[in-house]
């Protein structure tokens, strides 16, 4: 990609990331402040002792800590509708963003109260001051420069979690590294965005070091050499620095409203995920949709819960990024009642090797890769057993594993995540890999693919999905006619070579 | 001004009890400064913020002003309205000066006015009204760290002023200073006290600053007061360790045949020359072996113990001389001929073996001479 093509996902992604580290390390700094003098006050010999309130507010903030991100993200969903009325887009990022920091601050903000002299407080209880002057006048003001680094460090971890948020559509910096680098390999967006990361990291730990130097050099740390002029020229960069701080940070969450703001009812939003289902509406959003009077929201997700549940709640109107064997299996699972509406695409597996040029050279003794998820290793199982490779159980279903191998022919296996199998390819024998992954990694699944997925009949075709009930929007409709239109069928077969194979029509039971 | 009564102090931990007070009754009069000595661990630090209630005495009470706080008892640790209130009534003065590092001199000045919730101009004024009687007047926008420990504790001192309170407590204020500054810190409280006619509660350990400063003390050993009252009149009691403590005197017999008296000045007498006129009325060769003599408000106070030739029936009257200009006399020691051949070989070895040997021979001659 070139830099004209990088530069506005760069931006976007700043501004997403901003957006969602600025106001969660707002609400991370109004939750744990309280929480962590809250910790100092309740523990033994504090003014405030109680042993139930200390040790159930220091759960809290332990349970909180130890939940890896990831599994916040996900478990909070519900919370997040609840709270911001959706659970996908940055401004849905933020209810977990904000959860996860605010027991991290909490306990920076206990450590950096702890530091600060019981004699302080002994002194301002000697004035006749009671708790909340105790707090206000001393502790808070005392422990402010351990204050300003413990937030310091919360944003930086918290820009490492967003970079998470890719997951629930909600962009950002990391995200597009994910999306863009590690995907589709294009290693000059994850430069960029890595870099991207660096510079607002530094820059972030560089600000928040100024200011606790101009903190504690106010304080006379520096001795009593220093100065005036010297002292004063710090004090006036400082000032520069939080004031353009104040007015840039307030204006880009302002600006970044406005943006998302006005959004027009008759939009159709779809989710899907970036490669190829995005990229094909992209396509439609670009060359047809207007002339049929369709306006597209297209929202990337690389997770595959998500759309669907956003779907059934209707914070989306429809995704596609999935094939009937997965949709059945969630519907029965997670109770929802997503339809297929219309086949647009299949991505055949296919058997790829750097050693071999055809499958008879594969025999006994060669290690294959295979992906790990229960779909794709379901399927790469079946390709490996209808090319005569390995034998099946009787009765191996859709998601058989390596258990539902009867005969290996001596064959040994690797699992690996479906996006990682082609870059592994250089270490095994031979290896089974989704088309688009392998188009990504550079192979062309027309002329390298020692076997291949047959299009016809085939179950994993990914289709457009809606919640039962809306298949007869006219949206709907105008855009499953789109999907199914021969420029698609062209625009499927110039771009992916192969890798992806237009398959339309109804979705079959 | 300050009264406790049977004050009690237990601290308990998982396994044991420790009483750092032990039924402490402490009276203070309006207008003197009192120090309370001790080693530490006797119990000090805890009588002292048993007096604001920093810490909540197990027993006992405490009264200053003629309100008892310990009635003003709020829920359990936390301290309530009416004792915070008392307590914006009384000064302290603390060791490590407890300065806020984040605060100028003059915010540290101003914070207890705005706990007694006093507007801004008045607060500024007051704080530099009083900032010029300690003559920080200058340094009224430096931070703490950037003055020495006597400012420091100058300014620690305006604090514990700014309410106007008619009681200070001082906790250990000058043990973290060097001599220099311990002596003018002192002055300033004592000049303080004068000016603002205030009553003074000091803890330390340090016997000068009691020389220096105070009116009264206190010795504490144990969680208990084992001796109180005014300086000149713990002098006049035989025996006082304070006393001893205070105006520490050494020395023991250099020949045989001698008399060693003990003579305590507890300002009463004039500045009369009352050894040189025993030595002209009874014509005696009067040696000095030891002395601890202090001016305070123009009277001498303190002890000497001086030697008289003979054995104790040729002194009679010449330590009833000294009786009678109104001194305290203790015979501490009488070595008569046959005993001095030892005496003199045990004193010789006291004094080549250092200081304790010399205390511990100078103590067993006082048990002999008490008979």
């Amino acid at each position: 990609m070139t830099w004209s093509e990088i530069q506005p996902l760069l931006f976007q992604g700043f501004w997403d990331t901003l957006y969602m580290v600025g106001w969660s390390a707002l609400i991370a700094l109004i939750g744990g402040l309280p929480l962590g003098v809250l910790l100092v006050l309740t523990d033994k010999g504090g003014m405030l002792q109680n042993a139930p309130v200390n040790k159930v507010v220091g759960a809290v903030v332990n349970v909180g800590r130890s939940l890896p991100f990831i599994i916040l993200l996900i478990a909070l969903i519900p919370f997040t509708r609840l709270v911001v009325g959706q659970s996908v887009g940055s401004t849905a990022a933020i209810v977990p963003l904000a959860i996860g920091a605010i027991p991290f601050f909490a306990r920076l903000v206990e450590t950096a109260v702890r530091e600060v002299d019981r004699g302080l407080v002994e002194a301002v209880q000697a004035m006749g001051g009671g708790t909340p002057t105790v707090v206000f006048k001393a502790l808070l003001p005392q422990a402010l420069p351990s204050l300003v680094a413990g937030l310091t460090t919360t944003v930086i971890v918290l820009i490492g979690y967003s970079a998470m948020a890719g997951t629930v559509g909600g962009g950002g910096l990391g995200s597009v590294a994910v999306q863009y680098g590690y995907q589709r390999f294009e290693t000059s967006v994850m430069i960029a965005t890595v870099v991207a990361l660096i510079v607002i990291v530094t820059a972030v730990q560089l600000v928040g070091d100024a200011v606790v130097r101009l903190l504690a050099a106010r304080r006379g740390g520096a001795g009593g050499d220093g100065g005036a002029g010297r002292r004063l020229a710090r004090l006036g960069r400082g000032r520069t620095v939080a004031v353009a701080a104040a007015v840039v940070v307030p204006l880009a969450l302002i600006g970044y409203g406005i943006n998302q703001g006005g959004e027009d009812k008759q939009t159709l939003k779809v989710a899907a995920s970036p490669t190829p289902h995005a990229e094909i509406l992209e396509y439609v959003e670009k060359h047809l949709a207007a002339k049929e009077g369709l306006d597209l929201d297209i929202r990337k997700f690389n997770d595959y819960v998500v759309p669907n549940t956003a779907t059934e709640s209707g914070e989306v109107d429809a995704n596609f990024f999935q094939h009937k064997p997965y949709l059945d299996d969630f519907n029965k699972k997670q109770h929802t009642h997503i339809r297929p509406v219309v086949n647009v695409e299949l991505e055949p597996l296919g058997l790829y090797s750097r050693k071999e040029k055809s499958v008879k050279g594969i025999g006994p003794g060669d290690t294959l890769a295979v992906p790990n998820d229960s779909t794709n290793e379901g399927r790469s199982l079946h390709l490996l057993a209808e090319h005569g490779l390995i034998e099946l159980k009787p009765g191996a279903g859709q998601e058989a594993t390596l258990g539902d191998i009867a005969d290996d022919k001596g064959l040994k296996f690797k699992e690996l995540e479906a996006a990682a199998v082609p870059r592994a390819l250089d270490d095994v024998d031979a290896a089974v890999i989704n088309g688009n992954y392998a188009v990504d990694a550079g192979l062309n699944p027309a002329k390298d693919a020692l076997v291949a997925e047959q299009a016809e009949g085939n179950p994993y075709a990914n289709f457009l999905a809606v919640k039962d009930g809306n298949q007869d929007d006219p949206r709907i409709k105008k855009l499953a006619k789109l999907l199914n239109s021969k420029q698609v069928k062209k625009f499927i077969e110039d771009k992916y070579q192969g890798a992806i194979e237009p398959v339309f029509g109804n979705v079959g039971s | 001004m300050i009264t406790t009564t049977d004050l009690t102090k237990v601290y308990r931990t998982r396994d044991r009890e420790v009483t750092a007070l032990d039924g402490v009754d402490l009276h203070v009069r309006e207008g003197e400064v009192f120090g309370v000595v001790g080693q530490s661990g006797a119990g000090k630090s805890s009588l002292i913020r048993c007096v604001n209630l920093l810490e909540r005495p197990t027993s006992g009470t405490v009264t200053v002003d003629g309100q008892e706080l310990t009635a003003l008892a709020g829920n359990g640790k936390r301290a309530g309205r009416e004792l915070r209130a008392a307590r914006g009534r009384i000064g302290m003065v603390f060791q490590h000066f407890n300065l806020l590092s984040s605060r100028t001199v003059l915010g540290n000045v101003e914070l207890p006015l705005e706990i007694l919730g006093h507007s801004g101009q008045e607060r500024t004024r007051k704080a530099h009204e009083l900032l010029d009687l300690v003559g920080l007047a200058d340094q009224a926008k430096a931070h703490p760290a950037q003055l020495s420990g006597g400012q420091k504790q100058r300014v620690g001192i305006t604090r514990a002023l700014a309410g106007d309170p008619k009681v200070l407590l001082s906790d250990e204020a000058t043990s973290a200073l060097d001599p220099e500054t311990t002596r003018s810190v002192l002055q300033l409280l004592r000049d303080l006290k004068e000016q603002l006619g205030l009553t003074v509660l000091l803890i330390t350990h340090e016997m000068d600053v009691v020389k220096a400063v105070c009116d009264s003390a206190a010795l504490m050993k144990n969680g208990r007061i084992t001796e109180s009252g005014t300086v000149p009149e713990l002098l006049a009691t035989p025996g006082s360790e304070l006393a001893r403590e205070l105006f520490p005197v050494g020395g023991v017999p250099s020949a045989p045949d001698r008399t060693v008296v003990d003579v305590t000045f507890h300002g009463e007498t004039t500045t009369e020359p009352v050894i040189s006129k025993l030595a002209r009325t009874y014509e005696v060769d009067i040696s000095i072996l030891g002395a601890a003599m202090d001016t305070v408000a123009g009277r001498q106070v303190g002890r000497m113990r001086i030697e008289l030739p003979g054995g104790f029936e040729d002194n009679v009257v010449p330590i009833g001389f000294l009786r009678e200009q109104g001194l305290t006399v203790d015979v501490a020691a009488v070595t008569d001929v046959t005993q001095n051949a030892k005496d003199a070989r045990d004193a010789k070895g006291g004094q080549n073996g250092g200081n304790t040997d010399a205390v511990g021979s100078t103590a067993g001659l006082v048990g002999e001479g008490a008979k």
